[in-house]
């Protein structure tokens, strides 16, 4: 119950102050509206989520190899359902942003697009696999099989992409931390940003929790519906 | 030591040289690549007939056509195992490796016959011509290594489920898409005639594409296999 109450008081201090303070750019070196910078807010940590799910789907589809536990599948299956939202979402204000600042809602040449566009290709197959498969322990190792096949190919693209795309990338790099080590944003917008960070990770493990705990209580019905 | 090791290479031969026999009696795979490039193929040469594309636009226009007719093929390797029912016989006769090389051996093989075929009609019907003949040998073995290397496994996954022709396309396209975007690079300056320099990046990393993905398939293959 606290921790409802917590990712209730955060998120909502997260999304008022988002809109309230100044925006996180300087307007000298924002190619838009500088209003528009304050999607990232909410931007880069749903990117964030949708790595992190995507992440522990191939390491609770590596630990199912392993042990042939039907809860991992369980926990895999629900981490990529997670993170395919997340990354619908990531999708959706990436886009935005860019019809804001550069004028179009898609853009080929740009990094960032293609692969948050593979990873929505990599989910859709995966469920379009697993809605293939009748036999759930069939189901399971497949699809265990193949988010690591994924997962390697995925590896493949971002070490591929820049190579043949060296400098074309418009996406704002400006790393949270400089190289130094030192925090380059000032003191109110990273507050903001990492308590919007945290708060999406919260958000994003309390959604786990229960959907996996949901599962859990489905299964059990079905196996005793036999 | 030495007696085993000839001794696997000669069961994966066996796998691969009965794949060849069944192929020769109902010409099923084979049939299905060849008249699939070829639909793609005069579909391509009519709508470019009535202008020149680049050469930039040439290279991806060729792996499109080898890309989806390979894709029309290659699961019949383990489909056909499934729906006539020897999956289990094979299972029996030998182990998971032995069935893997010997399967990836016949894709090969599909794949070869597959750009001796399609490579000439490419050249005479859209009138373009390699500029460098070794960047695009290049770009056609390393990239028929990474096709059949790749979809191997892919091809035993979707052999098991209740759609296979169109889950297999749909599987196979984010797993070969690093290896599209490098062999297009390499055939493109093989179309312009670049040096060796343009095309030393995508070449290494198809290179280590092959063999990572090869060994993958390798090290999962049991698992799918033994389902």
């Amino acid at each position: 119950m606290i921790w409802k109450l917590l990712i209730f008081l955060a998120m909502s201090f997260v999304v008022v102050m988002a809109f309230i303070t100044p925006s996180p750019m300087n307007p000298a070196n924002t190619l838009g509206p500088v209003d528009v910078y304050r999607i990232f807010y909410f931007h880069v940590p749903q990117s964030w989520v949708a790595t992190l799910a995507f992440l522990m789907s191939m390491f609770l589809s590596i630990r199912f190899l392993q042990t042939k536990n039907m809860a991992f599948d369980i926990k895999a299956v629900t981490a990529n359902r997670l993170g395919l939202m997340f990354a619908i979402l990531a999708t959706v204000t990436g886009s935005i942003f860019a019809k804001m600042t550069w004028g179009e809602f898609w853009n080929w040449s740009e990094i960032r697009e293609v692969s948050i566009f593979i990873l929505l290709i990599i989910y859709g197959a995966y469920f379009a696999l697993r809605s293939a498969l009748p036999d759930p322990d069939q189901r399971a190792t497949l699809s265990a099989v193949l988010s690591i096949i994924f997962a390697v190919s995925a590896v493949f693209l971002i070490f591929i992409l820049p190579r043949i795309y060296p400098s074309f990338s418009q996406h704002p790099t400006d790393s949270v931390v400089d190289k130094s080590g030192k925090l380059t944003m000032g003191g109110t917008v990273s507050l903001i940003f990492f308590t919007s960070l945290a708060v999406f990770t919260a958000l994003f493990v309390w959604i786990y929790d229960l959907s996996v705990r949901l599962q859990n209580i489905y299964e059990k019905r079905l196996l005793e519906d036999k | 030591m030495r007696n085993d090791s000839v001794n696997w290479v000669s069961r994966v031969l066996a796998v691969t040289e009965k794949d060849i026999v069944s192929e020769f009696r109902t010409r099923y795979a084979i049939n299905a690549i060849l008249m699939f490039a070829l639909v793609t193929l005069t579909v391509i040469s009519f709508a470019v007939g009535a202008f020149s594309p680049t050469k930039e636009v040439m290279a991806a226009l060729f792996w499109i056509i080898l890309f989806f007719a390979a894709m029309s093929g290659l699961a019949q390797v383990f489909i056909k195992e499934e729906e006539s029912g020897t999956a289990l016989a094979l299972k029996l006769a030998s182990d998971g490796t032995v069935i893997f090389f010997g399967k990836l051996l016949f894709n090969l093989a599909l794949l070869f016959a597959l750009t001796v075929i399609v490579v000439p009609l490419f050249i005479i019907l859209l009138k373009t011509e390699p500029a460098n003949w070794l960047f695009f040998l290049y770009a056609i073995l390393l990239g028929n290594i990474g096709l059949a290397g790749a979809t191997t496994i892919i091809a035993a996954i979707v052999s098991k489920a209740t759609i296979k022709g169109a889950l297999f396309t749909v599987l196979s396209f984010p797993v070969l898409m690093p290896l599209l975007i490098a062999v297009i690079e390499i055939t493109k300056s093989a179309f312009l005639g670049g040096v060796f320099k343009d095309i030393a990046a995508p070449m290494q990393l198809l290179v280590a594409y092959d063999v990572v993905m090869i060994i993958l398939s390798y090290l999962l293959f049991d698992f799918v296999w033994r389902q």
